[in-house]
């Protein structure tokens, strides 16, 4: 082969390379949970205690890992504990139709600011606005179809069961 | 076709040998086809940046051939083939669940966002189930909205609590805020069993708060010899508000001699509580429950 005809070769190839799409896959799953900075300076009508904002930022973080493992192995399993009411029946739907279409998610987490907006009179159920930087891939298989660094504001209801906080709700929404 | 197309070609003919000439061709064809099939025919994906949960949606295409169609989302994860060139129609049922969605065709992805829809139900928190009655802010009510899909209303809405024992009635209307609205109401003078409901839109609940009387609002006791001693009785026992103060609540009378001191703990029972206390020349008897002492007594036994 000539020298132009392997530069050529080598300039075609260099070109699929480069414009195929980014199939680089984080494939180590969250080890530790994700931090999670919580303010419940305007938390109301209830101050929250400081041991309250140290179990939630824990529980909370617990359960974004969680949530993350669940997707992305399409395990409901990993949900439990983390997870009741609207949020678990919510996750365990997205599980099941990931599983029958072969899809699953990646979330690269890099961290929560979060602000406690609402603590009930009681105690028992709290109001959470979460802004996460997220890394968030999408899958077929081992095929990415959807792959961005994204900014997502949550609001996350949590209820304060035996030991720990639970999620019950979780929604994504475009502003506070 | 150009000269300078004409000189490459016949460069490109007479430079490289027959297999990398079809090595180039091969490689060439699929980088071409790659691109076509990856990035696709497709074109930029509009989709409105909200939805309301439950609504469906169609979302234009443009080229031809097939392609493979996702939908990422809560609750949702939907694959299938489309042809392109149409619309990709989401139905009611694939957007029921608030939150971020990702649609993802032929190379081009996309996100939008669900918001929910008109309030469908409530969720109420009610403390305490049993409050003493004619007593300030003492019962809270939370009221967590959601639309026929379980999500939660964040868009602010009016919330009406309302508390009603014995044909008396408190209203005080609340705005939501991010799904939230609460409010501190007094309990009724009269005990009884309170209607607390909340409402918004054509959405309510309701909730039973048993209101009972407060402390007592004075004790009146009377004593008598007894072949055991001294018997105590109050007369009916009753709160500020005249609602007997409920059984089981805890009276102690106290006799006080120069043998020392008795204490005898007593339950209201049919709105009077009695004791037995032991006998004695020369006591002091005072009764109290709570917070509240009622009259005493000097016992002379003559």
């Amino acid at each position: 082969m000539t020298s132009f005809g392997r530069m050529a070769l080598v300039t075609v190839l260099a070109a699929f390379v480069v414009l195929a799409p980014n199939q680089k896959i984080n494939s180590v799953l969250a080890a530790t949970a994700p931090s999670v900075s919580l303010n419940a300076a305007q938390a109301a009508p209830r101050q929250v205690e400081d041991t309250t904002q140290k179990a939630v930022a824990r529980d909370y973080a617990a359960a974004w890992q969680a949530m993350a493992d669940a997707l992305d192995q399409n395990r409901a399993d990993l949900l439990a504990g983390n997870f009741i009411g609207t949020a678990d029946e919510k996750l365990t739907a997205s599980i099941d139709q990931q599983r029958k279409t072969g899809l699953h998610q990646r979330i690269v987490d890099k961290g929560h600011s979060v602000e406690v907006v609402f603590y009930s009179p009681e105690g028992s159920a709290m109001e959470l606005h979460d802004t996460a930087r997220l890394e968030l891939q999408v899958l077929d298989g081992s095929k990415v179809i959807h792959s961005e660094d994204a900014t997502v504001r949550y609001v996350a209801l949590l209820t304060a069961a035996e030991n720990s906080w639970k999620v019950r709700m979780i929604e994504a929404v475009p502003s506070f | 076709m150009t000269n300078d197309a004409i000189d490459f070609e016949q460069e490109l003919s007479t430079t490289l040998d027959p297999v990398a000439k079809a090595i180039l061709v091969c490689a060439g064809v699929l980088f071409v086809v790659c691109c076509l099939g990856l990035y696709g025919f497709a074109g930029e994906l509009n989709v409105p940046a909200t939805v309301t949960a439950g609504n469906g949606l169609s979302v234009p295409t443009s080229g031809s051939g097939d392609a493979t169609f996702y939908l990422v989302g809560p609750g949702t994860a939907i694959k299938r083939t489309v042809q392109l060139g149409g619309n990709v129609h989401l139905t009611a049922d694939d957007l029921q669940n608030a939150g971020r969605y990702i649609i993802a065709l032929d190379g081009n992805s996309a996100s939008f966002y669900v918001s929910a829809a008109p309030v469908h139900s409530i969720a109420l928190l009610a403390r305490p189930s049993r409050v003493p009655a004619d007593t300030p802010n003492v019962i809270t009510g939370t009221a967590f909205l959601f639309d026929r899909y379980q999500n939660l209303v964040l868009q602010p809405q009016p919330v009406k609590f309302d508390l009603e024992v014995n044909g008396q009635s408190v209203t005080r209307t609340e705005t939501s805020k991010d799904g939230v609205a609460y409010t501190k109401l007094n309990s009724s003078k009269k005990e009884g069993p309170a209607q607390f409901v909340a409402s918004s839109g054509n959405a309510s609940v309701r909730r039973v708060v048993q209101e009972v009387a407060s402390d007592p609002c004075n004790i009146r006791m009377t004593a008598q010899r007894d072949p055991r001693g001294i018997l105590v009785r109050t007369d009916p026992i009753r709160d500020c508000a005249g609602n007997p103060v409920p059984d089981g609540t805890i009276v102690t009378f106290t006799s006080t001699d120069s043998q020392g001191k008795s204490t005898v703990d007593a339950r209201i029972k049919r709105g009077i509580a009695q004791a037995q206390l032991p006998a004695s020349n020369d006591a002091t008897i005072s009764v109290a429950s709570g917070v509240v002492v009622g009259n005493e007594i000097k016992w002379r036994n003559e």
